[in-house]
């Protein structure tokens, strides 16, 4: 009872290792758990001990995992020049047609009324607003 | 020496890796050992016990220095034998630890300690 107890414990410490881990270690660990035991070791500080170990290996940093993270940037920058190009693609046409427009008219709206030259803006006008007919007088 | 150093010849990998690896290379030091008989040569050797989450994390990474490698397995144990590289790495190690440990014992004598 007490030794499957154990056991359990050392099972439960060992699951906590990645699988690349416990692929390679996970069986010799478990025997070497048994032996140390066998021997007098507390059950409690070979598990603790594997789950300092864990805990270690999970922060490790990999060859692998510094793989991977460079494929994620690698992919990201290409995601994020496909956006910029799809974007520059999709800005092109739009420059195209204002340069057959006098330059300085592309924001002009002509279905917006004009204001009246020297009329009161509304109240309702923020700051910002006010200062927009300073370009609209290009109109 | 100088041109050692500058060849990076005898640079001493080890004084990072921490006491158990340089524990377990000195185990290795003397043929392949398997994870049990390397804790318990470490009990006798240096009086450490070395728990066996220490033990696989040393391993491991004495393993992707090159200075040991994994044989193949007897019954599920895995020996492991210490590499050319390693024998190196660890006698530069070890030259080191006895020119500060004669530095240390002439200073003490020196200062009438």
């Amino acid at each position: 009872m007490e030794e499957s107890r154990a056991t359990r414990l050392i099972a439960g410490a060992l699951r906590c290792y990645p699988a690349r881990w416990r692929r390679r270690h996970a069986d010799e660990a478990a025997e070497l758990a048994t032996l140390l035991i066998r021997d007098g070791t507390p059950a409690g500080s070979i598990a603790l001990s594997y789950l300092a170990g864990a805990t270690r290996e999970w922060l490790t940093p990999r060859p692998s995992r510094r793989l991977s993270t460079v494929a994620c940037a690698l992919l990201l920058a290409a995601c994020s020049l496909g956006v910029s190009v799809e974007l520059a693609a999709s800005a092109a046409p739009a420059k195209a047609a204002s340069t057959s427009q006098p330059h300085g008219h592309a924001r002009c709206r002509p279905d917006l009324p004009q204001p009246a030259p020297g009329a009161v803006p509304a109240i309702s006008h923020s700051p910002l607003a006010l200062r927009e007919p300073v370009h609209d007088k290009s109109c | 020496m100088a041109s050692e150093r500058d060849d990076g010849i005898d640079r001493d990998v080890l004084r990072r890796v921490g006491e158990a690896s340089v524990l377990i290379l000195i185990s290795l030091a003397d043929g392949p050992k398997h994870g049990y008989a390397l804790i318990r040569d470490i009990k006798e050797l240096a009086d450490v016990e070395l728990g066996p989450g220490t033990l696989y994390g040393a391993l491991d990474r004495l393993e992707r220095l090159g200075l040991i490698e994994q044989l193949p397995a007897e019954d599920r144990r895995h020996p492991y034998r210490i590499m050319a590289p390693g024998a190196a790495a660890l006698r530069v190690h070890l030259d080191s630890l006895e020119r500060v440990s004669a530095a240390g014992r002439l200073r003490l004598q020196l200062g009438g300690i």
